[in-house]
């Protein structure tokens, strides 16, 4: 199903929830909606499932006008959209009561078969006998996308479906959320969760405060955000405020005790460096390369996280965060103490304009 | 004290076996008070459900006064019966003043805002998900009203155990609109009221004792479904 999104509001009372939102979700790709608690994540969500009436705007779905929607019509677009609450609703019952609430609600017919072929799916194969609200979080989750996945809707709203699982559940659950996409449905996630967007997303569309900041595909908004709100929240590593200078005709960014060589056109005013910590090269002496910038201190903190390393790096009163391979960790000897030397590029360095 | 406990046993003894006038005058009150929770929940289930699933404006104010409506007096129900039934009132015609319809109107429309209201409070709590899970399976506007009332299914049996227990219990304004007369509109509570300001005491002890059997029995009853 083609979304289309034009001007959708949203109040509560006085309070707007939603404004001025334009955008487009197609299929085939994970559309990730990211932003923090509060940005209106599900309100949009509730909009486009249907479950609450916008109070400004219009959605298209498949080129028709929402709006000029009759009551069956409505109800029938419904039933090509699925939706995954934060929150499990579950009924009181067993897993295949709840299973079998949608077709039994609309009179459906549905077969033995179907239903195995779901919870095998979502990994709860022979469940069907336990009572639902007794199953822990990550399967009340699956439990609730077996249930839409029985329905097979064109359609698959998703609201933090991971949000206060174990690993394992949330694995499994992305998982199915790439699948789902892949087979050519719409998918519409909402998270809040960076490394879940990092990982599943094709397009992403930033919301903060009510409105979309940033849209795109997942690289562009994730490397090169447009505002500081993005880049603090999507690459919360490496951003440093400071001002734009002129010096023997290059271009640097000084915020007091670090001058970062970087790409600009601008050369005074405001402005906040951000530098991703897989760009950043660690050396043990000083590395001659073609590569602007390069800073000495002491590591602070080595973290592991599974696939990389990650150093907490002191150059000149700013901490740097910086990922490396974990053999390069256990080669080079790195631990807290350690005095060693960040070189980037200034073309890794990603400009932001302030205030 | 001693008067009291004389009063129980004579009264107990008037009930083994109980008089066919005691077994008729409870029939009746079960009968009126059943027939008027019934008329009120018909009334009070759709209303509650319009209230908690439905947006609009001047919402809050409706439901206000439903709220407030739990708080009129009944005899001042029975007063607004008195005035509607009796030979001169619009529903003069119809003859129903000192009959059981008239007793049936006047706890229907008591038992009324007390069902909607309670049933609206306990509603809220469950309306939202299922109307939400219901909308979200694609369930059409019969299907969805079916899943609520399904789900809210104890708030509705709270609400109509309450209704219930409050017409049942009510004197004044059944007497007014009744007329407490021998063999027709005679109920428990008007009976009691009338035997004990008799002097009766351990006629209105035995029936004091039946209705509370009476209220008991259904409760259970009615609490034996919520357990299903």
């Amino acid at each position: 199903m083609h979304i289309l999104v034009e001007n959708l509001g949203q109040t509560d009372g006085k309070k707007n929830i939603l404004q001025g939102i334009d955008l487009e979700f197609a299929p085939g790709v994970v559309n990730v909606i990211l932003g923090p608690n509060g940005a209106g994540k599900s309100t949009l969500l509730r909009l486009l499932g249907l479950l609450d009436k916008p109070g400004r705007g219009e959605i298209y779905y498949d080129g028709r006008r929402l709006s000029a929607m009759s009551r069956s019509e409505r109800t029938s677009l419904r039933r090509r959209a699925g939706f995954v609450f934060q929150s499990p609703l579950l009924l009181a019952g067993t897993v295949a009561a709840n299973l079998r609430f949608g077709p039994r609600l609309r009179n459906l017919p549905v077969s033995e078969q179907e239903t195995s072929r779901v919870l095998e799916k979502n990994g709860l194969r022979g469940r069907d006998g336990q009572e639902a609200r007794l199953l822990s979080g990550g399967e009340k989750q699956r439990l609730q996308l077996a249930r839409v996945m029985l329905l097979d809707p064109d359609l698959y709203l998703l609201d933090e479906p991971t949000t206060n699982l174990d690993p394992l559940s949330v694995k499994n659950i992305e998982a199915a959320i790439a699948r789902l996409a892949h087979e050519g449905k719409t998918v519409v996630l909402a998270t809040h969760n960076l490394i879940q967007a990092r990982l599943l997303a094709g397009k992403i569309f930033f919301l903060k405060e009510g409105r979309l900041v940033q849209a795109g595909a997942a690289a562009e908004v994730l490397n090169r955000p447009l505002s500081l709100d993005i880049a603090e929240f999507s690459a919360a590593e490496n951003i440093i405020p400071g001002t734009l200078a002129l010096r023997d005709g290059r271009t640097v960014l000084d915020n007091g005790r670090l001058a970062i060589e970087v790409v600009s056109a601008r050369t005074s005013g405001r402005a906040a460096a951000v530098i991703r910590p897989e760009d950043i090269l660690v050396s043990e002496k000083p590395i001659a390369s073609s590569a602007r910038n390069s800073f000495r201190g002491p590591v602070l903190a080595v973290a592991d996280l599974g696939a990389v390393m990650a150093l907490s790096v002191d150059c000149g009163g700013f901490v740097f965060t910086v990922f490396i391979t974990r053999i390069s960790c256990v080669q080079m000897n790195l631990a807290p103490g350690v005095e060693i030397f960040l070189t980037f590029k200034a073309t890794s360095v990603h400009l932001l304009p302030l205030e | 004290m001693n008067y009291i406990l004389e009063g129980l046993k004579q009264g107990a003894a008037l009930l083994l076996p109980p008089s066919s006038e005691i077994l008729q005058i409870v029939a009746l009150s079960l009968a009126v008070s059943g027939a008027a929770t019934l008329l009120a929940s018909l009334a009070a289930i759709p209303a509650s459900l319009f209230l908690v699933l439905k947006e609009f404006r001047g919402k809050r104010f409706v439901v206000g006064l439903v709220n407030t409506a739990m708080a009129v007096p009944a005899v001042l129900i029975g007063l607004l019966v008195y005035g509607m039934v009796n030979r001169r009132g619009p529903l003069g015609p119809l003859g129903l003043l000192f009959t059981p319809g008239a007793m049936i109107i006047a706890q229907a429309l008591l038992a009324f805002p007390l069902i909607t209201a309670l049933s609206l409070a306990a509603l809220k709590g469950v309306a939202r998900d299922a109307r939400d899970l219901a909308l979200s399976l694609g369930a059409n506007r019969r299907q969805l009203a079916a899943a609520v009332i399904h789900q809210g299914r104890f708030a509705f049996l709270t609400a109509i155990i309450a209704g219930f227990s409050r017409v049942i219990g009510e004197t004044g304004m059944t007497l007014m609109v009744g007329g407490n007369i021998k063999g027709q509109t005679r109920v428990l509570t008007t009976a009691i009221s009338l035997e004990t300001m008799k002097g009766n005491f351990e006629i209105g002890i035995a029936l004091g004792i039946v209705l509370l059997l009476a209220a008991l029995a259904v409760n259970v009853a009615l609490q034996g479904l919520q357990g299903k």
